[in-house]
């Protein structure tokens, strides 16, 4: 799996760096850095996935679903 | 009145004791009439079309397309020019943002969370040795106001004169559909809040202090000043935003934990449950219960029609109670899955000042169930809720001991 962020599509709710620190990261505007592109499987996976789950503008993509 | 409420849920919707337990207005507005479009201007007082939107999905979609629904124009409150970055859209909104966003960042706001959490503190110390308190007059009035005045760099001595033009400007003191009465309050406010602004951007042009607007003095878009115009269009809509949201939302989630003691509980016995506890909260209670929107140019939206010049109303506290989004929507859950809720907006617009509330929610609540754990709303009181911003009118607590 490769986690994606569209970063036109961020609008800087947070809602995934505040989830999943492991996976993504706020810059200085508070929008969002994926810092994990390929989190695997277990836990890291799991947490990337409820970074884009929670993500108002669904900015977030999950490919190789 | 009761049997047209019967009816008409927008009837309901409106009526001024909904902003106390919204949740079957929202419910049927989504049900029996998810977008409403009428033109008599009954429901806005304006002369164009009013709508309504209360689904998640269509309100998602509405909130990302300001090129059709703008933010533009949509409410007058005494200023004289677009407020920004609110009112203000396209590259222009952008680049107010790219300004704007870095200094209310989470980063940002991280390091303000000690000096927030010993003010919290201070503030609890004045009443925690009585029985109670008046939890919004005395906890969530003083605590965003004296931080909003911290950040701003502006004197706390200021901070009655900015609580009043507050309430002059979201709840004027008129009847009930006195528009003209109202607007004549807000421009004279307005006027008041221009001429403070002049003043206090004055002084700084003398002598920087490290506060926010002094940064905004020397701020650059792509090499330029920001104008004098500009620092004050940025100023009012701070003034207006920050003063009254954080408020409500503390009424709002101090209510529900005050009268709902399982949730309370749940807070008490684990606080790493904090950051879930705003956002649901954010979410089921939505303090700030619509926003405005005109349409910029005709638009379909689920089967109705939108025209230019139409005034809309975004109800995002109906969106956030839908189930087509939301796993058992009219639950509180603090270990939901998934949470988008709209209770910042979304879109471009996506509240500034959202990093800020967080913080100032999140901190206020752990500290207050650390040294308050138990308490009730005060016996036979209706807390009564102001519509649109759901602010308490007063709310008074009784502190008891454990299982007492």
């Amino acid at each position: 799996m490769k986690v994606r962020v569209d970063a036109a599509a961020c609008e800087g709710h947070g809602r995934c760096y505040s989830l999943a620190p492991d996976v993504f990261e706020a810059d200085d505007h508070g929008h969002c850095i994926v810092t994990l592109p390929e989190p695997g499987t277990g836990a890291l996976e799991a947490a990337a996935r409820r970074g884009a789950e929670n993500c108002p503008e669904q900015a977030i993509t999950l490919e190789g679903e | 009145m009761e049997a047209q409420a019967d009816t008409d849920p927008t009837m309901l919707l409106f009526a001024p004791e909904t902003a106390n337990a919204p949740h079957e207005a929202y419910r049927r507005m989504r049900e029996e009439c998810p977008i409403t479009r009428s033109v008599d201007g009954s429901v806005s007082g304006n002369p164009g079309a009013a709508v309504l939107i209360s689904r998640f999905e269509d309100l998602s979609w509405a909130l990302k397309h300001p090129e059709y629904l703008s933010s533009e124009d949509a409410i007058a409150i005494g200023n004289d020019r677009p407020l920004i970055p609110l009112q203000i859209e396209g590259p222009d909104h952008a680049k107010y943002r790219r300004l704007l966003d870095p200094e209310f960042s989470p980063k940002k706001m991280a390091a303000l969370e000690p000096d927030f959490r010993a003010l919290v503190n201070q503030v609890i110390d004045r009443f925690i040795e009585g029985d109670g308190c008046d939890f919004h007059e005395d906890f969530a009035t003083p605590l965003p106001s004296t931080f909003f005045l911290r950040l701003t760099g502006l004197s706390l001595d200021d901070l009655p004169v900015f609580l009043q033009w507050r309430d002059n400007i979201i709840r004027p003191d008129v009847e009930p559909g006195d528009f003209d009465a109202a607007a004549e309050i807000r421009a004279a406010t307005g006027r008041e809040i221009y001429a403070y602004f002049e003043r206090a951007l004055d002084e700084r042009v003398e002598t920087r202090d490290d506060g926010l607007l002094s940064r905004l003095l020397d701020a650059e878009i792509e090499g330029e000043r920001l104008t004098r115009e500009e620092l004050l269009d940025i100023c009012y809509l701070l003034i207006i935003a920050g003063l009254d949201t954080v408020t409500a939302t503390l009424d709002c989630a101090i209510t529900h934990l005050a009268r709902n003691a399982d949730a309370r509980q749940q807070l008490v016995d684990r606080p790493e449950l904090a950051p879930a506890v705003v956002e649901e909260l954010l979410r089921f209670e939505t303090p700030v219960m619509m926003v405005p929107r005109t349409v910029k140019a005709d638009v379909t939206v689920s089967d109705v029609d939108l025209k230019v010049g139409d005034t809309v109303t975004m109800l995002l506290g109906a969106g956030n109670l839908d189930d087509a989004e939301f796993d058992r929507a009219g639950s509180v859950d603090f270990e939901r899955e998934r949470n988008r809720h709209l209770a910042f907006g979304a879109g471009p617009h996506r509240c500034l000042g959202s990093h800020l509330a967080r913080l100032e929610v999140r901190v206020a609540l752990e500290e207050w169930h650390r040294r308050i754990p138990h308490y009730d709303v005060a016996p036979d009181t209706d807390v009564q809720f102001s519509p649109g911003i759901r602010q308490a009118e007063s709310l008074p607590l009784v502190f008891r001991s454990a299982g007492a």
